[in-house]
């Protein structure tokens, strides 16, 4: 989209992309050689004589004697299935090395005598060590300047786990792995179709991570997914440890503490997202898929939304719009009442706050923010505890602040429940990267709050809704579908209609061409028999 | 871009910084000014009394307060010729500023309503910022408008709630006293048909107890109490008359403001023999020209239940209850033709019978504006009908007091 | 012009912001007593009919800014001029309502905070937002449209049931007969609100379906008239005529005199949220097109670059245009009425209209 008036940036990333297109060109790979002990000597040579690079040399033959090489580095691999179905094949079947100097060798050995998963060539150094430091297990074969890869890909990992942050009590109890492999079969799992597609590609240079794309070819936008593709190959950095440095590396917008890019460790969410028309990325090493583009609203759905009825889900939904407010200008809300407009609060109100507050020191902003940033410390401090003192904490924590604070007179009982509830609100949105930015914007309310009351909080929620406004994630207007008003989708926003009435994707985010996603008449009824409708027939 | 950004930063933090909180007041700079008296002394001068809450000593009981030991509240006067001036030479006695926010209730003794009138006190609290215009305005009957504030009461410990509350509830129980805010009053002042009604309190007891905390502490009635008493008439802005009992029901029959009330009917001439509750009512006021004389119809419908019977009375007899209906409907047209008379008497229309010429025909009342108090109010014929309708009658239907008459 | 495209039902939510914004507060119409809503209907009937003028010069030009084809018609020089004139028009309109805006917030809740404070804390919010262009205007209003729809609804239903309208006081209707009601239309509602959506003639050119563009602002129009009409007898019939008319801001008077339960009072919070609002949108709009005209006149590229300097000119006009609050709101509504709002929402627009309109009769008879 056209902003008003940016030019220098545009310019600027025209530069960068062109960087990394000629950095690309010049580097030429070098290709193996076809003596085997040139190239055992050049891998370990390049490796430094790593000793989790594990070689082992066969000779076998019926004629004459072969040489060849099996090399895979320990602990990455599945050892069991390389002597199984490799090395001891290479072993007792003597005519298979001889094969493998034939012509078409490759196909004849793979068809006949390989048994593990794919086997492919390989012909440069560059692509042997990719293969071979992402698991996979190189035959060199004396005298070939080709070498084999062969799928092996093992050993220890963690196994699939309940969701600890997405947690719910209804629907599935899987969340992601570590693995990019399981991760993806388990949203494969979910989507039996064809139309789901991956694109995997390597990033970093260091690295060299695998990432992949997934979306459903013919609900996916392909702008979007041309976007996606487009802004991950840009991507020139050394290490991609996890998925937030693709996060990072790939959002609209990057002055703003709102998110832009979705992150989930549920498969069914992420396979819901990729039926509205998402497209999600999954990193190596990462539990977390990325999903783009990401709208502000769908930060505030739960997957039990979806699971649960529509009325449930509507009301909790409510809850949860109400608590983000809450937790954004709560405590700003208490200040400016208390030092502005304290003419706005029944007068009862007033009295009982009036007499908490009459021994107090500090002024309520002063006391409100003691307060808050004394929680923010508490909780920093759980979250990287050990989960053996955690409750110490917790309990030194309600005590100091809870009692001690309030007796000791240095804080009013109406500050502290006012900063409790903005906390427990605080939680009660499902994201965790919006509730981060929540809080931090709590503090600019705060500070507005302070001098200028309502006015400022009135300002400052402009400002953050024409910032909110104005952000896009992949070219979708972040509000959507409340500005753009689309009075279709409205369906999936702060209220939930029923899944039999939500008949339309996504507008923006899906692909125009076909956007039905339930038949007509789906509203399900009793049957007929009895009832005011029908008279019975007796 | 970066520039930009810091220029945009610059000036917000600037300003934020600059302005160091010009409105701001925090709590406990506060006092909070719950009723505010007002009296003229001996020199003409107007002393204003300030009750301010003492918030600790209200709530009581609470971690950092005090408990409820001290008076829940304290009062301030001052002196000054206008009323701006009085709120303002306050300040030399009290630590914290005044804050009117919360003041609800506004007492003006009966000495200066009827002397000098309320025109020329009302301004300064309409115009105020702070002040709220629904604050509730009575004229201390009997009494200065200086010890109605200085009172002290039980249960509520604040005066003003005692004395809001206590009129609230007298008029949607007893609906003898319509209570009026500060805004209804100078609507009516101004309005050339409608003049202002304002409800009274009274200290009744021994005064020179009412302001200590002992007043609070007795379980039977305290020495000094807040009673609600009658209604102040107002002609020209001057108190002129006090309306009591059935003419004060009356004239709210005809505004239109009774919630609830009794009536009292006799019953084959035992008086009084059955009590009505008015559950429900509604008048019209209208009028009309009749042969060029100006004419007021009222009319009256109103709905309730049997509450007592002291006579032997059958009530599941439609006939009785018809009886009863004509028996209520006129014991009220007495009420509010009396009601008529004294405001007539007075030469001032409380009633809003201007106002209801003013909406049917404005050009008529274009020429009867200038002397309506004193020419053609006085003479003005107004027709009342009342309907009255008897709902049910409670829990029993004949009393027990027709079976003791067929015992003997 | 920017390169940006609005949405039929974005321009209807703009047009509704604007014309409600500001004039929801101030005690309008009150010339005519209790028939204020009356005028309010009949100069909105004269709005209909500014809008249409407007709209059919846009639709003579489809493209193209108002300062464009206004030197297209007139010729490059006068039209030139005339362009201007409405670029200072708009700048002084973006002036008048933002220290309106001022003035009211500091008579309502913060005496004693400096008005140059207040105003450029408001301008800093607003140079914000303009400087992100059109759209996002539009679309933050139509987030703020829900909230005022939803105050709007809630105040309602709670003015209602607080049971303090009194209907009786909207009456007689027509007092004294129909010529104060004519006369207050023709001095005062028909520019204000209603003339001042001339401003929209800027923003048409950015509507993406431009044939729903007349139906909408009809609409738009029509909508804001009833809510006026519809505010405006609340304010009477609660206040009643005399309160209303001495009343600086009726509607805050209004709502402080909601009372339920003891509980639900106090609800001031209301009028700010719609004060700071509809104030926002009103001069935001007026912001922009004045930076609009001013880019498109003078060729200016980058149209962000003239943002911050003409929020500094909006600032001081708006701080030196009036030494107290009375005085500006007598220039507001008895001073300019005619010699400013008559000729730049009425004569202008319809003069131009008869020359485009022999112009294209000219060219189509050829």
């Amino acid at each position: 989209m056209p902003p008003f008036f940016k030019y220098k940036k545009q310019k600027v990333h025209t530069d960068q992309s062109k960087d990394t297109q000629d950095s690309a060109n010049h580097h030429v790979p070098e290709p193996i050689e076809s003596s085997l002990s040139a190239n055992l000597d050049s891998i370990k040579q390049k490796t430094g004589h790593s000793s989790d690079i594990i070689v082992r040399t066969i000779i076998t033959g019926n004629t004459s004697l072969h040489k060849a090489s099996v090399v895979y580095v320990a602990g990455l691999v599945d050892t069991q299935a390389i002597n199984e179905f490799l090395i001891e094949p290479l072993q007792t079947n003597h005519d298979l090395l001889e094969k493998l100097y034939q012509q078409d060798g490759l196909d004849k050995v793979t068809k006949e005598f390989i048994t593990l998963g794919s086997v492919h060539p390989v012909t440069n150094w560059d692509e042997l060590f990719l293969s071979l430091m992402s698991g996979d297990t190189i035959i060199l074969i004396d005298g070939s300047n080709k070498a084999w890869s062969a799928s092996s890909k093992g050993g220890e990992r963690r196994s699939i786990q309940e969701p600890s942050t997405q947690v719910s009590v209804r629907g599935s109890k899987e969340s992601f792995t570590e693995s990019i492999g399981t991760n993806i079969a388990m949203v494969r799992r979910i989507i039996n179709n064809p139309d789901l597609w991956i694109e995997t590609m390597k990033i970093g240079k260091v690295t060299r991570t695998d990432v992949s794309i997934m979306y459903i070819n013919g609900i996916a936008k392909t702008e979007v997914v041309d976007e996606v593709r487009k802004r991950l190959k840009r991507i020139n950095i050394d290490s991609i440890l996890e998925s937030g440095y693709i996060e990072q590396l790939i959002e609209d917008q990057t002055i703003t503490p709102f998110p832009t890019i979705f992150t989930t460790e549920r498969p069914d969410i992420t396979a819901g997202n990729l039926l509205e028309g998402r497209v999600a990325i999954f990193v190596n090493g990462s539990p977390d898929a990325l999903l783009a583009p990401a709208l502000f609203i769908g930060f505030f759905q739960a997957v039990e939304d979806y699971y649960s009825r529509y009325d449930i889900a509507t009301a909790t939904r409510f809850i949860r719009v109400l608590a983000f407010f809450i937790s954004l200008i709560g405590p700003a809300a208490y200040i400016a009442i208390t030092t502005f407009h304290q003419e706005m609060i029944p007068t009862q109100l007033l009295i009982i706050v009036a007499a908490q507050r009459d021994s107090v020191p500090f002024p309520a902003f002063v006391e409100a923010i003691i307060m808050e940033i004394a929680f923010e410390i508490l909780r920093e401090a759980g979250i990287r505890m050990p989960k053996v003192i955690g409750s110490t904490i917790s309990i030194v924590g309600a005590l100091v602040i809870g009692q001690g604070a309030i007796q000791a007179g240095i804080v009013s009982p109406a500050t502290v429940i006012v900063v409790a509830i903005t906390a427990i609100a605080n939680f009660a949105t499902p994201s965790y990267t919006v509730a981060i930015s929540a809080r931090l914007i709590r503090f600019l309310f705060m500070i507005i709050a302070a001098v200028f009351g309502f006015y400022g909080i009135i300002l400052g929620f402009i400002m953050l809704l024409v910032h909110l406004v104005s952000l896009r994630s992949f070219g979708v207007p972040y509000m959507t579908p409340l500005a753009p008003f689309i009075p279709k989708n409205l369906g999936d926003t702060i209220i939930r209609t029923p899944l039999w009435a939500e008949k339309i994707r996504p507008r923006l985010i899906s692909s125009t061409d076909n956007p039905v996603r339930a038949g007509e008449d789906q509203k399900p009824a009793p049957p007929q028999k009895r009832g005011m409708k029908k008279k019975n027939t007796r | 871009m970066k520039r930009k950004w810091f220029f945009l930063f610059l000036i917000l933090t600037s300003t934020s910084l600059i302005s160091g909180c010009w409105n701001a007041r925090e709590l406990p700079d506060l006092a909070i000014v719950s009723a505010l008296g007002i009296d003229k002394n001996e020199d003409g001068k107007y002393v204003g009394t300030f009750q301010i809450i003492n918030p600790s000593y209200v709530t009581g009981g609470l971690q950092g307060g005090g408990g409820g030991q001290g008076p829940p509240v304290t009062v301030y006067s001052s002196t000054g010729d206008n009323i701006y001036e009085l709120t303002r030479r306050l300040s030399t006695k009290s630590s914290r500023t005044l804050y009117y926010a919360h003041t609800n209730l506004l007492v003006i003794s009966e000495d200066l309503a009827k002397k000098d009138g309320i025109t020329n006190i009302l301004d300064a609290f309409e115009r105020d910022y702070e002040f709220r215009t629904t604050a509730m305005i009575v004229i201390a009957h009997r009494s200065k408008a200086e010890d109605i504030i200085k009172t002290l009461t039980p249960l509520d410990k604040v005066s003003a709630v005692k004395v809001i509350k206590t009129l609230k509830n007298a008029e949607s129980l007893l609906g003898e006293e319509p209570t009026v805010t500060l805004q209804e009053v100078i609507r009516y002042l101004v309005s050339p048909g409608k003049e202002p009604l304002i409800s009274g309190i009274t200290l009744i007891g021994k005064k020179k107890n009412a302001n200590k905390v002992a007043n609070t502490q007795e379980s039977s009635t305290p020495q000094a109490r807040l009673e609600s008493d009658g209604i102040a008439v107002f002609k020209d802005g001057k108190l002129v008359d006090w309306l009591h009992g059935k003419t004060a029901r009356g004239t709210a029959w005809v505004l239109n403001r009774i919630k609830s009330t009794i009536v009292n009917i006799s019953w084959e001439r035992e008086k009084p023999a059955i009590e009505y509750t008015v559950m429900r009512q509604k008048t019209k006021v209208s009028a009309h020209t009749k042969k060029g004389q100006p004419q007021i119809s009222i009319h009256i419908h109103a709905e309730g239940d049997i509450g007592e019977v002291s006579v032997p009375v059958n009530l599941n007899d439609p006939h009785v209850l018809r009886k009863i209906e004509i028996e209520v409907a006129k014991t009220i047209k007495k009420d509010v033709n009396d009601a008529i008379h004294r405001a007539q008497e007075n030469k001032t229309d409380i009633l809003g019978f201007g106002e209801a010429f003013h909406r049917s025909d404005p050009k008529e009342w274009n020429k009867l504006k200038t002397n309506w108090n004193d020419v053609t109010f006085p003479k003005l014929e107004v027709n009342v009908t009342v309907e009255a309708f008897v709902r049910r009658s409670g829990l029993r239907n004949k009393s027990y007091l027709s079976e003791l008459k067929n015992k003997r | 012009m920017e390169k940006a495209k609005i949405s039929a039902y974005q321009l209807f939510v703009l047009i509704v912001l604007f014309e409600v914004g500001s004039t929801l507060l101030i005690p309008l119409a009150l010339d005519a007593k209790q028939d204020a809503w009356l005028t309010i209907l009949l100069g909105m009937v004269g709005g209909f009919f500014l809008f249409l003028v407007n709209f059919r010069l846009f639709h003579y030009y489809p493209d193209i800014l108002p300062t464009e084809y206004m030197q297209k018609i007139v010729g490059k020089s006068f039209g030139k001029f005339l362009a201007f004139l409405y670029i200072l028009y708009f700048m002084y309109m973006a002036a008048k309502v933002v220290r309106d805006f001022g003035e009211m917030l500091i008579t309502s809740t913060y005496p004693q905070t400096p008005l140059f404070i207040i105003i450029a804390l408001f301008l800093v919010v607003i140079i914000y937002t303009i400087r992100k262009g059109i759209e996002v205007v539009a679309r933050t209003g139509e987030l703020l449209f829900l909230i005022l729809l939803l105050l709007g609804i809630s105040g309602t239903i709670l003015i209602a049931i607080s049971g303090i309208v009194d209907l009786k006081n909207l009456l007689p209707v027509l007092e004294e007969g129909i010529m104060p009601v004519l006369k207050t239309t023709f001095t005062q509602t028909l520019y204000i609100p209603f003339g001042e959506a001339v401003v929209f003639s800027m923003i048409l050119p950015y509507l993406n379906q431009s044939k729903k563009g007349k139906r909408i602002g009809v609409y738009a129009l029509g909508f804001s008239g009833l809510a006026l009409t519809l505010v405006v007898a609340i304010n009477i019939s609660v206040l009643g005529v005399n309160l209303t008319a001495r009343s600086q801001f009726p509607l805050l008077s209004t709502i402080q005199t909601i009372q339920i339960d003891e509980f639900l009072e106090r609800l001031d919070v209301y009028f700010m949220l719609t004060l700071i609002l509809g104030g926002f949108f009103k001069i935001s709009l007026y912001f922009y097109v004045a930076v609009a005209g001013i880019a498109n006149l003078f060729n200016f590229k980058e149209p962000s670059r003239l943002v911050y300097p003409m929020g500094i000119v909006i600032l001081i006009l708006s701080i030196t245009i009036a030494s107290n609050y009375a005085e500006h709101i007598s220039e507001g509504t008895r001073f300019i009425s005619l010699r400013i709002f008559l000729p730049f929402q009425v004569i202008i627009p319809v003069s131009l209209l008869i020359i485009a309109f022999f112009k294209h009769r000219k060219k189509r008879g050829k």
